[in-house]
């Protein structure tokens, strides 16, 4: 119930605030037409309006939620997709990568030394894969560096 | 005569040495895609799409690679129904309640072999079905007008929760929320920017690619970790093969009844592969009355859904390709694939690139046999494969996936860009919005706009337009049925789903 509710206020303000600036648009060059940029715009923010309306007045019944640690332990999965992303350049693609799908591993229930051996290699397997099978360059990184 | 012309010519660029390599590990592939529970076709094809759009293959190729792994994904998904009472995919849901019986009184590889022969013969008449219906259909869709296809596109989404959906009001907004992304980059008539913000990387639009990697892939990724499903599950053994000329003669006319049901079903706006295996499943139990001992191990009951399924996702193409409009999840992901590659599925599809659309209907045929060869000698394989726990797989596929949608422009945003779509793919299924819906909306937004434009622009501002043939009343009253009919007849039909369902549980507790 609480669920739909929050999510009906969620979207009838994506709603409005998507209509009003869809209202605001300046007219195209040329004058303006029968349909102009605003024009569809303004009917997605109209219909979502509604639906949102109708979620707030018949909510569903909720799906259980996580708790709290699971949550947290759910962002921390999301925080490691990012740090992989943030590592991929700069330190490369096989230290990132190892880092990524060992801990992935280790936190889907995986003991420590299984993980990490899955996560060097896939790293490597998947690099060598990558770059001389389908030509296709992931970043070296710091290997490229220590390798000259 | 001439649809027979072009299948020829279909077949040549088909069976090159190189398109039947791809075909081959397309069908390989999809299998094991879709053996693994949680890793369902359309997620399956949207993990590939990157990879076979950076590798720069030709767009047959890619487009027989992709076929490939559809067709495979709908064979694999049985195997997992069979030994572990999971289904890979919804579909593959009816396949449990007399495979899993069958299992569990030792015949696991009849059912695998009988379910692999119903299959073919699904898969097989509907490929043909598809040759016959596509070309017919495709030249009646010449009559579509700007107003039609504005009304066809509603129609698409207004069906997409299907007969059983649950709250019509969620497709509606998930679809809102599909076209609303679409809105956003500078908008092509005008040139006038829209909710760009002035954020560069934003002109061009958000990458529809991206978005379904990131909704799929990566929100099951969030999935398994919550339901602590990293141990994998216990699976029945499998035995040796011991199927008589008799066993196959008995599930044949069973498999011609379902391909039949099942490839109407996959045509229909809203039907689909699931309504289609539950309905051949359900025929089938009538048909054959008392003699049979469904929900008990019968192979009829593993045949006829089988059947029905397989057909009914080789019909969802006939919509696909010659409206542009795809009737279900993996075919919407299909439709990307085509946009991706600059192809704009539609009635002119098969004139303008006859040579591709037959040479993909080809592989249809060519991908049904190496499946068949594939499924019964090397059944063994890709069982072993199921024994993967999902603790180390799910990490390799996230992999897998982030390295396809970096190898696109090299982008790290690109990556950021997906991982916000996979916690925005975990929040809307957590709420029961449909993710199909949201991708969908992606693909046609623009299209559908242009339609709306240009059907206007005729009128000089008419919006009466939009209803002012025959033609289009009748789309328009289509997807106001589709839309309602639910609530009326959705309740009954999801009751029966889960009374059979039910009942299949009652004999393996």
């Amino acid at each position: 119930m609480i669920g739909d509710r929050i999510l009906g206020v969620v979207l009838l303000l994506l709603a409005v605030v998507y209509g009003w600036e869809a209202a605001m648009f300046p007219e195209p060059f040329g004058g303006s037409e029968a349909v102009g940029p605003e024009t569809f715009p303004l009917i997605l923010a109209v219909i979502l309006g509604l639906s949102s309306i109708y979620l707030l007045v018949r909510p569903d019944e909720d799906e259980e939620w996580p708790h709290m640690k699971m949550l947290a332990e759910l962002g921390f999965v999301l925080m490691v997709l990012a740090v992989f992303t943030l590592m991929l350049q700069p330190v490369g693609f096989i230290p990132a990568t190892t880092l990524m799908v060992s801990v992935l591993c280790w936190r889907m229930g995986a003991k420590p030394l299984p993980s990490v051996f899955t996560g060097v290699g896939s790293a490597v397997v998947v690099y060598v894969l990558f770059n001389f099978l389908l030509e296709l360059h992931l970043p070296a990184g710091l290997l490229k560096l220590s390798g000259g | 005569m001439e649809t027979l012309n072009f299948l020829l010519q279909g077949f040549a660029v088909a069976l090159t040495p190189e398109n039947l390599m791809f075909a081959a590990i397309g069908a390989i592939l999809g299998t094991v895609i879709g053996a693994l529970p949680g890793l369902g076709p359309a997620n399956g094809v949207a993990i590939l799409i990157p990879l076979a759009f950076s590798l720069g293959l030709p767009a047959s190729s890619a487009l027989i690679l992709l076929t490939s792994v559809y067709a495979g994904a709908m064979y694999g998904g049985r195997i997992s129904s069979i030994l572990l009472n999971i289904p890979g995919d919804e579909p593959a849901m009816m396949t449990c309640l007399d495979g899993y019986p069958m299992a569990l009184k030792g015949r696991a590889a009849e059912a695998l072999a009988i379910s692999a022969i119903a299959s073919f013969i699904g898969s097989l008449l509907a490929t043909i079905g598809l040759v016959i219906l596509a070309p017919i259909l495709a030249k009646f869709a010449l009559r579509f007008g700007p107003a039609e296809y504005f009304a066809l596109f509603t129609l698409a989404f207004a069906t997409l929760g299907g007969i059983t959906g649950k709250n019509q009001v969620k497709t509606v907004v998930a679809a809102c929320l599909g076209l609303m992304i679409a809105t956003v980059g500078v908008d092509i008539t005008t040139g006038n920017q829209r909710y760009t913000y002035d954020i560069l990387e934003l002109y061009e639009g958000v990458d529809f690619i991206i978005a379904i990697v990131g909704l799929f892939a990566i929100s099951e990724l969030l999935f398994f970790i919550e339901m602590h499903a990293g141990e994998g599950f216990k699976k029945v053994s499998l035995n040796k093969l011991n199927l008589s000329m008799k066993d196959i003669i008995q599930v044949l006319p069973t498999s011609l009844r379902g391909s039949v049901l099942g490839f109407i079903a996959g045509v229909l706006p809203g039907a689909g592969a699931s309504l289609g295996s539950f309905l051949s499943y359900t025929m089938e139990k009538k048909v054959v009355g008392k003699s049979g001992y469904f929900g008990e191990g019968d192979p009829r009951g593993v045949a006829a859904p089988e059947a029905g399924n397989n057909a009914a996702a080789n019909g969802a193409l006939v919509p696909m390709l010659t409206l542009g409009v795809p009737g279900s999840g993996t075919t919407a992901v299909l439709l990307a694939m085509l946009i991706s590659l600059n192809i704009q599925p539609g009635p002119m599809l098969f004139t303008q690139n006859a040579e591709l659309v037959w040479g993909v209907i080809a592989a249809l045929f060519v991908g049904n046999l190496i499946l068949l060869l594939l499924n019964i000698p090397m059944i063994g394989i890709f069982v072993k494969l199921l024994s993967i726990p999902p603790k180390y797989l799910m990490p390799v596929v996230t992999l897998v996936a982030s390295v396809g949608i970096f190898a696109i422009s090299n982008s790290p945003l690109d990556l950021y860009f997906m991982i916000g779509f996979g916690l925005l793919g975990y929040l809307l299924r957590k709420l029961h919005i449909p993710l199909v819906p949201v991708i969908l909306g992606m693909l046609l937004g623009p299209e559908m706009e242009k339609s709306l434009r240009h059907a206007l622009t005729i009128s000089d501002g008419d919006w009466s337009i939009l209803w002012s043939s025959g033609l289009s009343v009748g789309i328009w009253a289509v997807a106001i049925t589709g839309l309602v009919l639910p609530y009326l007849i959705g309740p009954v039909l999801r009751r029966r789903m889960a009374a059979a369902q039910d009942k299949d549980h009652s004999i393996v507790d």
